[in-house]
């Protein structure tokens, strides 16, 4: 291929908008403004000082010491370029008293002295509760506050709890409590015995309601199902209306795991026992390792590729034993080539034919170590194109645009 | 009325400053100085050569874009430094020589001029603005396989169309052993050329 005769175009084709575009951000970059034709260079200017506001009194201030890097255990110097580019200036610290009213911190006051709350009916509901709507510490928390809340307003509330309480956020319980409330104040009082009184089928839905009627306020705790009638009464709590709310917490307690203080019958007993025994005997492991081998010393065998069948003739000639042709007895020396006639000529053949020179071939031309007056010979014998010079020849130079 | 005035006045230096060859572009650049009208028109009339330039230098497009970028940044900052002894051209290609030198000394600090960089060929065919010809792109690899020099004089020469007494300006290096150089970067890509196909 000729490259010289065909002409092979450059390899990169780049949009108008792409240089458009790059010409934009070189003037953005720049600062220039293409319709202010006055608009000249930048002259680099040294960075003035600020005005000083107030004065630092630095004496008597020890220097910076030489620190010290931890990855390079190499110190490094104070920068003076920083050091001395100037007084340092700070500026003089006021300080204010705290007379906005938007500093003022509002979440350090309480409801009762904003009565927000009260006002806006807003029933407070944490990130927690919401999560973890079903615990029972929960409910008894929010029916405690239920309580309070409900004893400012009628002296005699009733509280109830079910235990089919499954999946109901605390703001429907309040709800359902404040209704219950509403159903009190209508309905006629009921006496505690009557809610108390055993009855054959026990539904949580029929207590709720003889409980509404009832004129004391009682709390129904979670009742288990292993809990028989007769000690369902231990389950409901009078509360008195005038003193704080309490609720009472009946922990129902799982038998606690049994604890085998005998000692192990082995030293490694609890390794054993986590570990099943094998029902495979041990000499079928051995011949399966045994197994595996030989398995693995076929495949290895199969993978390797094949011997050339040259290198195997190699092989074969290199173990061969070194023949000697030539007998011992007849002379080991070189036969000549001249013939047996010229044979005499041959000294004065040689004699007379020229030795051999090497041309004063110089194919490596140090230009460093080249005298100026050579190197200027050797330029004009190039520039006359009498010799030419290689690239290589270190003379070309480093590039430096200030240069020109 | 102020504003129109000057806008007609812009207009017209920056129709002025177009039709200005290069020589007078120099002229004018030496004798007033830079302004903003006349920095403008000298991107423009360099951009896309510069661009190419660094970008058969860099072989990536970023590289020869921020390489683009620079130069005519220095240029900005340098025009009080331009002289008038070269022409204008070989001034602002020199600056983007040096500029693509830095770049991929700064790209890879051990990088020997000297050598050839066969692995920047991978570069060539994922980046952006190839033109697609096949025989270009080989071209473009092959260069790969020459040293910085060879591959500087061959691209000036060959994609930039310089004189040899422009590269010779440019690289501060002597004509003869630039028509060596060029000679020997033609033979080498034939054979790379005649090998790659």
């Amino acid at each position: 291929m000729d490259l010289e005769n065909e002409k092979i175009g450059p390899a990169y084709n780049a949009p108008d908008s792409y240089f458009k575009e790059s010409e934009s951000r070189l003037l953005q970059r720049l600062g220039i403004d293409i319709n202010s034709p006055e608009a000249s260079a930048p002259k680099i200017e040294g960075v003035k000082p600020a005005e000083v506001l107030m004065k630092v009194d630095t004496s008597g201030v020890q220097k910076r010491a030489r620190k010290q890097d931890p990855l390079t255990s190499k110190s490094v110097g104070v920068d003076k370029d920083v050091d001395s580019f100037g007084k340092v200036e700070i500026a003089p610290l006021t300080f204010t008293t705290n007379e906005n009213p938007e500093w003022v911190n509002f979440s350090a006051i309480s409801e009762e002295t904003t009565g927000l709350g009260e006002s806006l009916n807003i029933t407070k509901v944490t990130y927690g509760d919401l999560l973890n709507p079903l615990t029972e510490s929960a409910e008894s928390e929010s029916i405690e506050a239920e309580i309070v809340k409900v004893e400012t307003i009628e002296p005699a509330p009733i509280v109830t709890e079910t235990s089919e309480f499954v999946a109901v956020d605390v703001v429907s319980t309040i709800i359902e409590h404040e209704n219950a409330i509403e159903e009190v104040l209508l309905e006629e009082v009921v006496s505690e015995t009557e809610v108390s009184e055993p009855q054959e089928e026990f539904a949580i839905e029929s207590i709720v309601e003889e409980e509404s009627t009832s004129t004391e306020s009682i709390i129904i705790h979670e009742v288990p199902e292993s809990v028989g009638l007769d000690e369902l009464e231990s389950y409901i709590s009078p509360i008195n209306a005038q003193k704080a709310p309490i609720v009472e917490e009946v922990i129902v307690e799982e038998e606690p795991p049994t604890i085998n203080l005998e000692a192990p019958p082995t030293a490694f007993a609890p390794i054993a026992g986590r570990q099943k025994e094998s029902a495979t005997p041990g000499w079928l492991g051995i011949a399966a390792s045994l197994a595996a081998i030989v398995a693995a010393y076929f495949i290895w065998n199969a993978i390797q590729p094949p011997k050339v069948e040259e290198a195997m003739a190699t092989e074969l000639q290199q173990d061969e034993p070194t023949l000697i042709e030539s007998p011992l007895d007849e002379p080991n020396s070189p036969k000549d080539t001249i013939p047996d006639g010229l044979q005499l000529v041959e000294p004065l053949i040689l004699g007379e034919m020229p030795k051999y020179k090497e041309p004063n071939v110089y194919s490596i031309i140090d230009a460093k170590e080249m005298p100026p007056r050579t190197k200027r010979a050797l330029q004009d014998l190039e520039d006359n194109g009498l010799v030419t010079f290689d690239m290589e020849d270190e003379m070309f130079e480093e590039l430096d645009f200030e240069s020109l | 009325m102020s504003v129109n005035t000057a806008n007609a006045k812009n207009m017209s230096e920056t129709q002025r400053l177009q039709n200005l060859s290069e020589d007078e572009l120099s002229v004018e650049l030496v004798s007033s100085g830079v302004t903003a009208s006349l920095f403008v028109e000298i991107s423009r009339r360099y951009q896309q050569q510069i661009y190419y330039h660094c970008r058969n230098l860099l072989l990536s497009h970023d590289d020869a874009d921020d390489a683009a970028q620079n130069t005519f940044i220095k240029v900005w900052q340098n025009a009080n430094q331009f002289k008038g002894d070269s022409r204008l051209r070989t001034w602002v290609y020199r600056i983007a020589t040096n500029e693509s030198i830095n770049l991929i000394r700064k790209r890879k600090p051990t990088i020997d001029f000297d050598e050839a960089q066969p692995e920047m060929a991978d570069m060539i065919t994922e980046d952006l603005y190839l033109s697609g010809d096949d025989i270009a792109l080989k071209l473009q690899k092959a260069l790969c396989y020459l040293p910085f020099k060879q591959k500087l004089v061959f691209t000036l020469r060959y994609f930039e169309d310089l004189s040899y007494e422009e590269i010779a300006l440019l690289t501060s290096t002597s004509e003869g052993a630039l028509k060596a150089s060029y000679h020997h970067a033609v033979k080498k890509l034939e054979i790379y050329l005649s090998v790659l196909r």
